[in-house]
């Protein structure tokens, strides 16, 4: 009984945080174009939007139905409010529940995979702030072109990647060939094609590939 | 004084961050107490929390590097603020960049807005571009659970196996872009080529070599922290392989 209750109010509560947060961001235009006194005209709006819309709401979309069931309720919640969650949050969460040992679809994954994106969000939401707020004289100097720091942080994706794609890899290695090598074939078809369209295919291959390496009982 | 880094703009931006922070705060609290009902261990929870904070280090810095990157155009309140909620970095540089260029200008971001218009116009296309998800998730959430639950029920085993699985196609679908994806053939470091393999085959190892470390000698503390060790530690290699290998190596993208 007590067990339900808990994923209930984290529903319950995340609704409200949900369009709370929805509110509070259409407010940031809003609170512009009063304080500056200009509304632009919505035709601009909508020119501007529409090859965003066009590529960013069909991934959005998908970005919804592949991270729900792998960040759990509370880190859905919390993660689609702070963003960067490909590049940050669901990393974060799964190395938590990882460490922690706790299976993803459990309640004490729910639990810790929550524990985990909160502290991330926390903490990349205090950095940034910091960053702007204390070190903006300096910042163009870090992140310059010829800074020796570049070179880092354009690899961040593939060094995150990594570190948590060799544990899964080491633990599960039957089933990841199948979709490491359809997305390097992809690739090698098309280079340019992105993040935003491999995922829900390296995702769909995997689920269908180790379905059938499960039937037949070559993973168990 | 500059409209787009006036004190107004900073205090909507302060705003922003207190909202974003009482979130986190009001569902870890919630989280831990109930991870304590649930009977697991506080050390558990402890190294969580600290793992999870090293680990976001140095992603957070690249986010910061991309508001740096806005900033020249939008001023730097801004895309702080559309950074810090819902904002990813593949989303919000292309979001600007069409914003501006709906007036015509097509040196897009490159250049200092001036025009207060344009500024309004690209904080709403960046807002309204992003904000779908926040629509869907109230709606869609609890049928996922639902769904995932059922599988869960019937065969767990296999709703075992099936997470892995969608984590490993999800992983799959990065290594393979470190690998082989291109870039844009005028940008250095976005392709697949000397660098990105050597950030994705070092922090590989690195990893190996911390857990089996932690491993071998029971060095407990050391577990949680071996990924944003590795990871680290990969980019500290790059940074100094790009500054030792002739440029020519250093740079090269075999994707372009």
């Amino acid at each position: 009984m007590k067990k339900r209750s808990y994923s209930d109010s984290v529903h319950f509560y995340g609704i409200i945080w949900d369009i709370a947060a929805l509110l509070v961001f259409l407010m940031i235009p809003i609170a512009i174009c009063i304080h500056l006194n200009v509304w632009p005209e919505a035709k601009y709006v909508f020119k501007g939007l529409l090859p965003v819309a066009m590529i960013f709401y069909p991934s959005a979309i998908i970005e919804v139905l592949t991270y729900t069931p792998l960040l759990g309720a509370g880190g859905t919640y919390l993660g689609f409010v702070t963003g960067n969650i490909t590049n940050l949050k669901l990393p974060c969460g799964l190395n938590a529940m990882e460490n922690a040992g706790v299976r993803a679809n459990s309640e004490e994954g729910e639990v810790i995979s929550t524990i985990a994106i909160a502290t991330s969000s926390i903490v990349t939401t205090v950095i940034i702030a910091l960053g702007v707020l204390v070190f903006s004289p300096l910042l163009p100097y870090i992140t310059a072109e010829d800074s020796p720091l570049t070179p880092a942080f354009n690899q961040v994706v593939p060094a995150l990647f990594g570190a948590l794609g060799i544990s899964y890899f080491r633990k599960h290695w039957k089933i990841s060939i199948i979709p490491l090598a359809v997305i390097v074939i992809i690739l090698l078809i098309n280079g340019s094609i992105g993040s935003g369209v491999l995922i829900p295919v390296g995702v769909v291959v995997a689920l269908l590939s180790t379905h059938l390496l499960y039937k037949k009982g070559w993973v168990k | 004084m500059d409209f787009k880094s006036d004190s107004f703009m900073y205090g909507l931006g302060i705003c922003i961050v207190l909202f974003v922070i009482a979130q986190s705060i009001f569902f870890l609290v919630r989280a831990v107490r109930r991870a304590k009902a649930l009977g697991i261990e506080t050390s558990t929870v402890k190294k969580t929390i600290s793992s999870s904070a090293v680990f976001t280090v140095a992603p957070a810095l690249a986010i910061v590097a991309t508001v740096i990157t806005l900033a020249k155009a939008l001023g730097i309140v801004l895309p702080w603020i559309r950074l810090s909620v819902i904002g990813a970095i593949q989303y919000e540089v292309p979001a600007a960049e069409a914003a501006v260029e709906a007036f015509g200008i097509s040196s897009g971001i490159s250049q200092e807005i001036t025009d207060p218009k344009i500024f309004a116009t690209a904080a709403w296309v960046m807002t309204i571009g992003s904000v779908l998800p926040l629509v869907l998730v109230p709606f869609v959430l609890k049928k996922i659970q639902k769904g995932m639950n059922k599988v869960a029920s019937k065969d767990s085993r296999w709703s075992d196996i099936m997470s892995a699985a969608a984590f490993i196609g999800l992983i799959s679908a990065f290594i393979g872009r470190a690998l082989a994806g291109s870039g844009d053939k005028f940008v250095v470091g976005d392709g697949a080529g000397v660098m990105s393999v050597t950030a994705l085959l070092s922090s590989m190892l690195f990893m190996f070599i911390l857990e089996k470390l932690a491993d071998k000698h029971n060095i407990n503390w050391l577990k949680p922290f071996a990924m944003p060790f590795s990871m680290i530690l990969a980019m500290i290699l790059v940074m100094i392989l790009a500054k030792v290998l002739p440029s020519d190596i250093a740079t090269f993208e075999w994707r372009g």
